[in-house]
């Protein structure tokens, strides 16, 4: 299954997802269209003013640009979730994930989209990890299942 | 083609990303490979990219962690030599992301002894009344 | 700006720059004015210990990343010349952070500083003017450290209302030209020969000539001028010369025909600034077409305005379309016309308010120069709404002109 996380660029969790057998719907793969497709018109990640426009799906325009144009790039992610993690409370993560009210926006889309849901506190001591982990794996293996 | 590149991050005891390199150059797969601080960068053709990875991971489990890049190795917009200064954001959030790799290998460990973790209990706010008593007790001391 | 310089290092300090697309508009505008844009580096350490260390906590990382970036430069981590602050337009926190930023940076290190919010339609034609002001205060620090004209100077300021020309010798204006601008070049032509011959010298005689305004670049290369200078600069200079406040802070205010200028001065140089041109309605050309429709001249309607009382007129709208008609309304409703008039300047001073002094210091003195300064009822509105007293020097219309002409002095040859 397509499974969402958040934080959306997390090394963790796109890799736990992966272990476990699903694919990591995360934003990496949307820079890596962006920047692979024809000409690199607007260095440095291909975004252009028209970017921050299709985001206006998500914000109205009294919306900061910066929140819209990583809306757009959100919106492939938001609109093939099949499953998500979420993590509370993350470390802070920068760029894609470096605006607040965006990352606000996108967990209340995801919470909205009635999907299963994981949501967990970031770990900060090995037993928290444990559980983490633990978790996610349990998680993962119920969507097979419930597949089946 | 359908290019990939991929990130791989090594908190590994066992294996060096030399170790990495050397194995994915034996495999003479038409890919592009680049050591970083963190590990390497491979970037090709998806399914090769995909099929080589999951023979490196096989190295170590616990200490090797895959995530996908966005751009290629070496990008000129936003690597840090052609860039002027800084690192790309994605750089931080790596280097914070790292710190927590060894937790998370003790984890995956533990999961594959299966070990059930205890559930924590989360924290809730101190009751208004009790915390009331608190502060009339520390008065009278 | 000549190519064998070294280019001006600017730090980019930003939020959703890239992610609004304008980056590359950004490294457009800074390419032109021979500048490159450089990003401090900082650890991860910095940027964990950040909030604490500079005592605002804010939710977004990277206006947590902008933060340590600041820091690196002011403790010298990092060496740049100019710092350029943006985030984008409408984002309250960011607002913040780019507000204590600029600040912060300006105290403690005193380079120049630009802060500017933005959306996806910012051009590189919109930044140009800053990026050029930013890297001459950066670059020519000498130059605009000249408290006095010498020789035998001119200056020419290309407005995109009038144009306006000034002979000046040994530190004195001996002749002055002011004509509206219709073809830039015609205009500047007939200005320049005015200011000529009213100082009764020959156009072979001036020894330096400076150009400024819209049209400085054209008019630079037709009168080959020694000195082609935007008007953040020039108009800094000018001021603080004309009020006599050379040293120490000041706050240049210009109401343009096109758009206005709020300047943070310290000793005669552009500190932090803004510039707006997005609606009429906060411009000259507001008071122009209220004055064309109370039937008197745009040099009445000031002394119009300040025997009025704008509360007495009630404004829907700053709009130089729906707010002129609620003037109209009030007219023959039977406001009169020194209340109408002393309402269109409050309604100009408002909009200066609410969009441009909150991202600049105040500080006193605050110089009022530019056509729009002699309307009295203008500086008077700012005055009211500032609570201090404004001071509007004698030829404050020609101040690019005598901006221009006073920094065009460091060109005679010595």
């Amino acid at each position: 299954m397509k499974v969402f996380i958040y934080p959306t660029n997390s090394l963790v969790l796109s890799d736990l997802v992966e272990r476990f057998g699903h694919e990591p719907l995360a934003i990496m793969q949307e820079i890596g269209k962006k920047v692979r497709t024809q000409s690199l018109d607007s260095p440095p990640i291909n975004i252009t003013p028209e970017d921050p426009k299709l985001g206006l799906k998500y914000a109205a325009v009294e919306v900061p640009s910066g929140v819209r144009g990583r809306m757009s790039l959100f919106d492939p992610l938001i609109s093939n979730a099949d499953a998500a993690i979420v993590v509370h409370d993350p470390a802070p993560s920068f760029g894609c994930m470096g605006c607040a009210r965006t990352n606000e926006l996108v967990n209340f889309l995801i919470r909205a989209k009635k999907i299963p849901l994981l949501e967990l506190d970031y770990p900060s001591s090995e037993d928290d990890a444990k559980e983490f982990v633990y978790k996610i794996s349990r998680f993962l293996k119920s969507l097979t299942e419930g597949k089946k | 083609m359908d290019t990939l590149t991929k990130m791989v991050v090594i908190n590994s005891e066992k294996v060096l990303p030399s170790d990495i390199v050397i194995k994915l150059y034996q495999s003479k797969a038409d890919v592009m490979i680049k050591e970083t601080c963190f590990g390497v960068i491979v970037s090709g053709e998806r399914s090769v990219v995909n099929t080589l990875l999951d023979e490196i991971r096989k190295m170590d489990p616990y200490g090797i962690f895959i995530k996908e890049r966005g751009l290629a190795p070496g990008e000129q917009y936003r690597c840090r030599a052609t860039r002027r200064g800084g690192a790309r954001p994605g750089f931080h959030s790596i280097e914070t992301e790292n710190k927590m790799l060894p937790l998370i290998a003790a984890a995956l460990k533990a999961l594959d002894k299966g070990e059930i973790p205890k559930q924590k209990q989360r924290k809730k706010k101190l009751d208004v009344e009790r915390f009331k008593e608190i502060i009339k007790q520390t008065e009278v001391s | 700006m000549t190519s064998s310089e070294n280019p001006v290092r600017i730090a980019e300090l930003s939020c959703g720059l890239e992610y609004s697309g304008i980056q590359k508009e950004i490294e457009s505008a800074t390419k032109q004015v021979n500048a490159v844009m450089v990003y401090p580096e900082v650890d991860i350490s910095d940027i964990d210990n950040i909030e604490e260390e500079f005592g605002l906590k804010v939710a977004s990382p990277d206006l947590k990343l902008m933060m340590a970036r600041a820091k690196a430069i002011v403790t010298g981590k990092v060496h740049v010349d100019a710092v350029f602050v943006a985030t984008c337009f409408r984002c309250a926190e960011a607002a913040i952070v780019r507000s204590e930023v600029r600040r912060y940076i300006h105290e403690h290190t005193g380079i120049p500083v630009i802060s500017y919010s933005f959306t996806e339609r910012t051009t590189a034609g919109t930044l140009l003017t800053r990026m050029e002001a930013l890297t001459t205060t950066a670059r020519r620090k000498s130059l605009l450290a000249r408290d006095k004209q010498s020789g035998l100077t001119a200056g020419i300021d290309s407005g995109s209302t009038t144009t306006k020309a000034v002979v000046m010798k040994d530190n004195k204006i001996i002749g002055k030209g002011w004509v509206p601008t219709i073809k830039v070049l015609e205009s500047a032509e007939e200005a320049y020969e005015n200011a000529l011959k009213e100082a009764g010298v020959d156009r072979k005689d001036i020894q330096a000539l400076g150009t400024t305004g819209y049209g400085r670049f054209l008019l630079g290369e037709h009168f080959k001028a020694d000195l082609i200078q935007e008007e953040i600069t020039v108009n800094s200079k000018g001021a603080v010369y004309l009020a006599d406040k050379q040293k120490g802070t000041a706050t240049v205010l210009d109401i343009g025909g096109m758009d206005n200028k709020a300047i943070s001065v310290m000793d005669g140089i552009p500190g932090m600034f803004t510039m707006g041109g997005i609606c009429a309605g906060a411009s000259g050309r507001f008071l122009e077409m209220t004055a064309k429709r109370l039937g008197v001249s745009i040099t009445e309607l000031g002394a119009l305005a300040v025997k009025g009382n704008a509360q007495n007129v009630k404004m829907n709208s700053y709009c130089i379309v729906f707010g002129i008609q609620s003037l109209v309304n009030s007219l023959a409703t039977g406001s009169k016309p020194e209340d109408v008039a002393a309402a269109a300047c409050h309604s100009v001073a408002e909009q200066l308010f609410e969009q441009q002094l909150q991202e600049i210091d105040v500080k006193e003195p605050v110089i009022m120069v530019g056509g729009t300064s002699l309307i009295e009822g203008l500086p008077k509105a700012v005055e009211e709404l500032l609570k201090v007293k404004v001071i509007v020097p004698e030829n404050a219309q020609y101040i690019g002109a005598v901006g221009a002409a006073l920094l065009a002095s460091g060109f005679i040859s010595r």
